[in-house]
């Protein structure tokens, strides 16, 4: 089978700055993969390329065998790095506008979620805090039954206490056959749901392998790794 | 998708722009009421100090007020398409799976009508309150339209009056997302970018206006004639080809070009 994510010498710049440089990536279906590598890596750069909000500056780039556009946009449940939602709106009429723009969207999962995390459906976005904001997108992005979820830094604005939840809100409700592509800092408390990572450092793919293989393979965690091979 | 668009376009700027236009009918009535007194020959309104001092205040907060819709709105559909479109809500807005002319389409529409809304009760407003005598006046003047076309000339060059105001009214509403959408192409200062190509584009737009009346001064002179032709045509013509130019702008930078931080 295909892969699902393929990067053909995919390049960004920024004026002289090199974001990403001659990437080539495969994805492949129904895995959790970890996009990992410091601020400034490249990471956000990537995502952005592969949801259409950026243009590459050279290469190519295929989701499902078709450059980013409306096609993709069906495909790909995005939960982006900042708070996208209208601030006006209530958490019921976003939960609404979802299920009106995206065929895959599950009302019912969407509210189940809400009650579990007891978020008021008719509360005011601009009226909750940060965390909660980013709570109720997260439930918005998995409450799709797409192909491929990316999620940059899902659990970064979040308590502690509320990631354990938020994580296992994103092993239960994704699709089996789907990929989800995790970016994020916080290594340790995403490395045992990840099935496959991929390190990112000055723009550069410098790692991919399976989550299992680097710990049998280095005798370490994850996060251990990360820390050696990014140190200052 | 389009009427989805549409749909949320409308939800998000009715709140704050319906009763912009609402103070506007308020104004009005009270406007109408204190000039209707200013004119009464039965009664006069300098007799009392508090009368007179608050039918004048009626008359400033009229006029304050229509100025303040009519840049209020301006400034709030201008912030509203930014934010919503190369701000953060763009994220959303960007990865919804609808073509990038509905985007344009829904958001330019929204904001023509809302302009064409306040524009249409301010005009209707002031005509109001000079109604007086103004009316016939400006029945007389409607014959300076007067030109060969069929029984009803000064009615068709109304109707293109109206036609070409309203495309003028597009063109500008498309020359703002065009500048915004250039000013997002920028990797800083993207805001300031976007005022540099409006006063760029418009500086630019003077100049073309002064060629085109200087050429066709120059070929009057020729021929001994004096025709620049009617004041609609003129308006209508290059209104529409603004409305291609910074459609396609828009267009491009957004669907070939965009830049979201």
């Amino acid at each position: 089978m295909a892969p699902i994510v393929q990067c053909m010498g995919l390049t960004k710049t920024y004026g002289r700055k090199i974001a990403l440089n001659q990437i080539c990536l495969n994805l492949e279906r129904g895995r959790i993969i970890g996009l990992l590598g410091p601020n400034g890596s490249g990471k956000t750069t990537l995502i952005k390329i592969m949801n259409g909000l950026l243009n590459p500056t050279s290469g190519d780039i295929l989701i499902e065998g078709v450059r980013p556009g409306v096609e993709t946009k069906y495909m790909i449940s995005y939960l982006p790095e900042r708070t996208y939602l209208y601030p006006g709106m209530r958490v019921e009429e976003m939960v609404r506008y979802f299920q009106d723009f995206y065929p895959d969207f599950r009302m019912d999962r969407a509210y189940d979620m809400l009650a579990r995390l007891q978020i008021d459906p008719r509360e005011r976005l601009k009226n909750l805090s940060k965390g909660t904001k980013e709570k109720v997108q997260l439930i918005l992005v998995m409450s799709r039954d797409a192909d491929l979820y990316i999620l940059d830094e899902p659990i970064a604005g979040v308590d502690p206490a509320s990631r354990d939840y938020i994580l296992h809100t994103i092993v239960q409700n994704y699709n089996r056959n789907a990929t989800i592509l995790l970016s994020t800092h916080l290594i340790a408390d995403v490395e045992n749901i990840l099935d496959e990572v991929v390190f990112i450092k000055y723009g550069n793919i410098i790692l991919q392998a399976g989550a299992e293989q680097i710990r049998r393979n280095e005798g370490k965690s994850i996060d251990r790794f990360f820390r050696e091979v990014f140190a200052c | 998708m389009l009427g989805k668009l549409m749909k949320y376009e409308w939800q998000s700027t009715w709140r704050l722009l319906l009763p912009a236009n609402l103070l506007i009918v308020v104004m009005t009535f009270f406007a109408c009421i204190t000039m209707s007194l200013a004119r009464s020959d039965h009664y006069d309104i300098t007799a009392h100090d508090g009368v007179f001092f608050s039918a004048v205040m009626i008359l400033v907060t009229y006029v304050g007020s229509m100025f303040v819709v009519m840049i209020g709105t301006a400034i709030y559909l201008i912030y509203r398409f930014y934010v919503s479109t190369y701000g953060d809500q763009g994220y959303l807005l960007h990865t919804l799976p609808v073509d990038k002319h509905h985007i344009i389409i829904a958001k330019v529409a929204a904001s023509t009508a809302w302009v064409l809304l306040s524009s249409f009760l301010i005009y209707l407003s002031i005509f109001l309150i000079f109604a007086d005598g103004f009316l016939l006046e400006m029945i007389d003047s409607m014959e300076l339209f007067g030109d060969e076309v069929g029984g009803s000339p000064s009615i068709f060059a109304g109707i293109m009056t109206l036609i070409a105001f309203v495309i003028s009214i597009l063109a500008r509403v498309l020359k703002v997302t065009a500048c915004l959408s250039l000013g997002q192409l920028s990797a800083n200062h993207k805001l300031l970018m976007s005022f540099a190509y409006y006063f760029g584009i418009y500086f630019l737009q003077q100049m073309i206006g002064s060629f085109y009346y200087a050429f066709l001064g120059l070929i009057n002179r020729k021929l001994d004639t004096f025709y620049y032709g009617r004041p609609w045509e003129v308006t209508l013509i290059v209104s529409l080809v603004y409305v291609v130019i910074f459609y396609a702008v828009t267009w491009y930078t957004m669907d070939k070009r965009l830049n979201l931080d």
